[in-house]
């Protein structure tokens, strides 16, 4: 069916074509074409257990079970054939009908029963295994691999995380560690791959559950150097005869690869008997802390070592070899003369070294200012002197304080050995062009002013400046100011009294005219007066009647005065032209 | 820490003060304080600017070139700390100041001498022809030098009684 399908559908549109009600069965197969691309899809990209390396064909089966993932795939494969089944029958149904009514039913019907089919498939349980899928770690089962194998809790996550940058969980209850996890390392400038894995406990093949599984698929199926952990002491709560039948039983699955068995927690020599029933020539024993991070390089490299050695020795037994060993030609040069010809090491390196042997015996090094600073107090207390390490004439003028400014000048910019010299000169020169001012400066003193006369010439200006500023504000004001006659003068600018203080001010006896201007009180014969003081009674009586009407604001005679308000001949009559004031 | 000089007006600007700013030619203008910094901003040409050391020695009103100035000079290498140089350094700086100001002063004196002769003449002038507005010609005449008179005392006045019956 599948290899039918494309030519099927293509021949089934060319037909849908041609159809007077083309539109609906091109909706049908637009229909079939997504659900069929979207299943092929699914079951295209799912890995097929036979094709993948068997570690991982193994490793999926314990995780989800072949069986029922097969099912799962199949289940799909019959959904994708049976709607393709139904596009094709109702396509072919559409041809024979007459109504377009009967042509809509159809194609509801041909839709509806697409429909069904899919509902009926469980896409969830592919949907969880596609997840965890993606979560499994890329482990290349080809490469340089470590295996970390043993019980649960005696250190197996610790020393990953010692020797590789993974960053594994380690908690002091047992399983922590629930699945596979991978890490790289170094050594010889190749990478290894690092597998974690989880703790096995001693039981039988057909009980053991799906996370101890894994660790047994990996076992069995990665050719690793295998590092199988013990733990002495017993923290890990199980006895080292429990871990030694674990061992045993397990024994079958280190075949071909190279052992190596940690004790954890420095072990003595008498346990070892103890622990390895059947040991043969290729194990190796060692001892590691992942505490106190002693021996944990060292086991990496045996571990590297020994994987190394026994894949170069497998490499050389492989026929492939022989056909690449004629390309390779390690030349060995003959020497062609008698000259020695040692290797050249830089005196300072031969010297560093010698230091570093007797420093080795000693373990003496220098003081270091960081030692310094911690003995004085620490970071924020001591502050280093920056000035020790000066290479100055005298060492006295180490701690000598230099100011950067003088009186708004840079220090630093009139430094000058031979500056004193120079100033030298320079006064010199100075005392030179003083003696020549002191004699430019006599000529001048001829025309001074005497401070009497400068006083003089104060008053002068002062005031001429006050009757340009008079002049200025009268003309300023000249237009809204009015013109009275002097009698009115309220600012008293022309009293008897000033005149008379203006005139001695200029220096004159002021008594005659100051008498002469009081005349204006005598009285004129003919104005009817007796006498002067007769004149002054009769003004101030005059003077007094009209006082109190003005300040009652009473109308006087200059007030201008309507008689009549309403006159009768402008308020009666009729209108003719004019205004109405006047009518 | 280094004294800069303002670029708009020639000041120092001492650490703490002022703006830098940065052009995309990588050329510095510092500015003693924000006057100096909206005036650059502006556009404005310090030799135009009245009140600047660069308008001033472009005019010649202060002084351009002199000895003095030639003792202060940056230096962009380091010179080796030496105790006796640095105290002769800083004792003659202080006397390189006091030369520089009071030439500085001379110059100005100097530029400002012309002037006080006419002034004074002018004084004499005024003072000759505009005597009369403080000392009346009576006075003058009793006492002819060109001063401030000696102030009467208004004398009492005579009854007014006595005028009438004349």
């Amino acid at each position: 069916m599948e290899g039918k399908k494309p030519h099927n559908i293509s021949g089934l549109f060319d037909e849908a074509k041609k159809l007077k009600d083309g539109f609906l069965s091109f909706q049908i197969i637009h229909v079939l074409r997504n659900f069929h691309d979207k299943l092929s899809t699914i079951i295209d990209d799912f890995p097929r257990l036979n094709d993948i390396h068997p570690f991982y064909g193994d490793l999926l089966h314990v995780l989800y079970n072949k069986d029922h993932y097969k099912l799962a795939l199949g289940q799909i494969n019959t959904a994708r054939n049976l709607i393709g089944k139904i596009a094709k029958d109702y396509v072919r149904l559409l041809k024979y009908v007459d109504s377009l009514y009967r042509c809509k039913s159809l194609k509801v019907a041909a839709l509806g029963r697409m429909c069904t089919v899919i509902k009926r498939v469980t896409l969830a349980y592919l949907e969880q295994i596609r997840q965890h899928m993606a979560r499994l770690p890329s482990i290349d089962p080809n490469t340089r691999t470590l295996l970390i194998c043993g019980y649960p809790n005696v250190g197996k996550s610790s020393f990953m995380n010692k020797i590789t940058r993974a960053d594994v969980d380690v908690q002091p209850y047992a399983f922590t560690t629930k699945s596979l996890f991978v890490g790289h390392t170094d050594y010889k400038y190749l990478r290894y791959q690092v597998i974690d894995t989880p703790g096995i406990l001693d039981r039988p093949f057909e009980d053991r559950n799906i996370i101890e599984m894994c660790s047994i698929t990996a076992l069995a199926h990665l050719r690793a150097a295998v590092l199988f952990f013990l733990d002495i002491s017993g923290s890990c709560g199980y006895s080292i005869a429990q871990q030694a039948a674990l061992f045993d039983s397990i024994k079958s699955l280190f075949m071909n690869k190279p052992l190596i068995i940690e004790m954890k927690l420095e072990a003595m020599k008498t346990l070892v008997g103890h622990g390895g029933e059947a040991t043969d020539v290729s194990n190796v024993l060692l001892t590691m802390s992942t505490l106190t991070e002693e021996g944990v390089i060292a086991v990496k490299n045996a571990a590297c070592e020994r994987l190394l050695d026994q894949r170069v020795e497998q490499k050389m037994k492989s026929k492939k070899l022989n056909d690449c060993l004629n390309r390779f030609h390690v030349a060995m040069p003959k020497p062609r003369d008698q000259k020695e010809r040692p290797a050249f090491i830089p005196q300072s390196v031969l010297e560093a070294r010698a230091r570093e042997a007797e420093d080795d015996a000693g373990k003496e090094s220098r003081k270091l200012e960081r030692d310094l600073e911690n003995e004085n107090g620490g970071a924020g207390v001591y502050s280093a002197s920056l000035k020790k390490r000066y290479i100055l004439a005298h060492d006295e003028w180490k701690e000598d304080i230099l100011p950067e400014f003088l009186d708004g000048h840079n220090v630093a910019d009139f430094l000058d050995p031979d500056i004193l010299m120079r100033l030298e000169e320079l006064e010199r020169e100075e005392g030179v062009l003083q003696g020549l001012e002191e004699d430019d400066d006599f000529e001048m003193d001829g025309a001074e002013l005497t401070p009497e006369e400068q006083a003089a010439l104060t008053e002068i200006r002062k005031k001429k400046s006050l009757l340009i500023q008079q002049h200025r504000i009268k003309k300023s004001t000249a237009e809204s100011r009015p013109t009275v006659p002097r009698k009115f003068d309220k600012d008293k600018r022309f009293t008897s009294e000033r005149m008379g203080r203006q005139l001695s001010s200029l220096g004159l006896d002021p008594s005659m005219a100051v008498d002469r201007a009081r005349s204006k009180s005598r009285v004129v014969p003919g104005e009817g007066f007796k006498d002067s003081a007769q004149k002054k009674k009769a003004i101030k009586i005059a003077k007094s009647s009209s006082k109190n009407r003005n300040k009652e604001a009473r109308r006087g005679e200059a007030d201008r005065v309507i008689p009549t308000l309403k006159p009768k001949h402008l308020f009666s009559g009729k209108r003719s032209t004019g205004k109405t004031d006047r009518r | 820490m280094r004294l800069e000089k303002c670029w708009f007006c020639s000041s120092t600007v001492y650490p703490g003060h002022g703006i830098q700013y940065v052009r995309n030619d990588a050329k510095i203008f510092r500015f003693c304080r924000s006057k100096c910094h909206k005036n650059f901003k502006m556009k404005r040409n310090p030799r135009k600017v009245k009140w600047t050391k660069a308008y001033r020695r472009l005019h010649r009103k202060d002084m351009t070139q002199d000895s003095t100035f030639e003792f202060e000079r940056k230096r962009n290498r380091p010179e080796r700390y030496d105790r006796n140089v640095t105290e002769n350094t800083l004792k003659a700086i202080k006397k390189i100041d006091k030369v520089r100001v009071d030439r500085e002063a001379r110059h100005i004196a100097k530029r400002l001498k012309p002037k006080k002769a006419q002034l004074q003449r002018e004084a004499a002038r005024e003072l000759e022809q505009s005597i009369s507005m403080v000392k009346a010609p009576g006075a003058l005449l009793r006492d002819p030098s060109l001063t401030l008179p000696i102030k009467v005392k208004v004398s009492k006045p005579e009854t007014v009684e006595n005028r009438m019956e004349e």
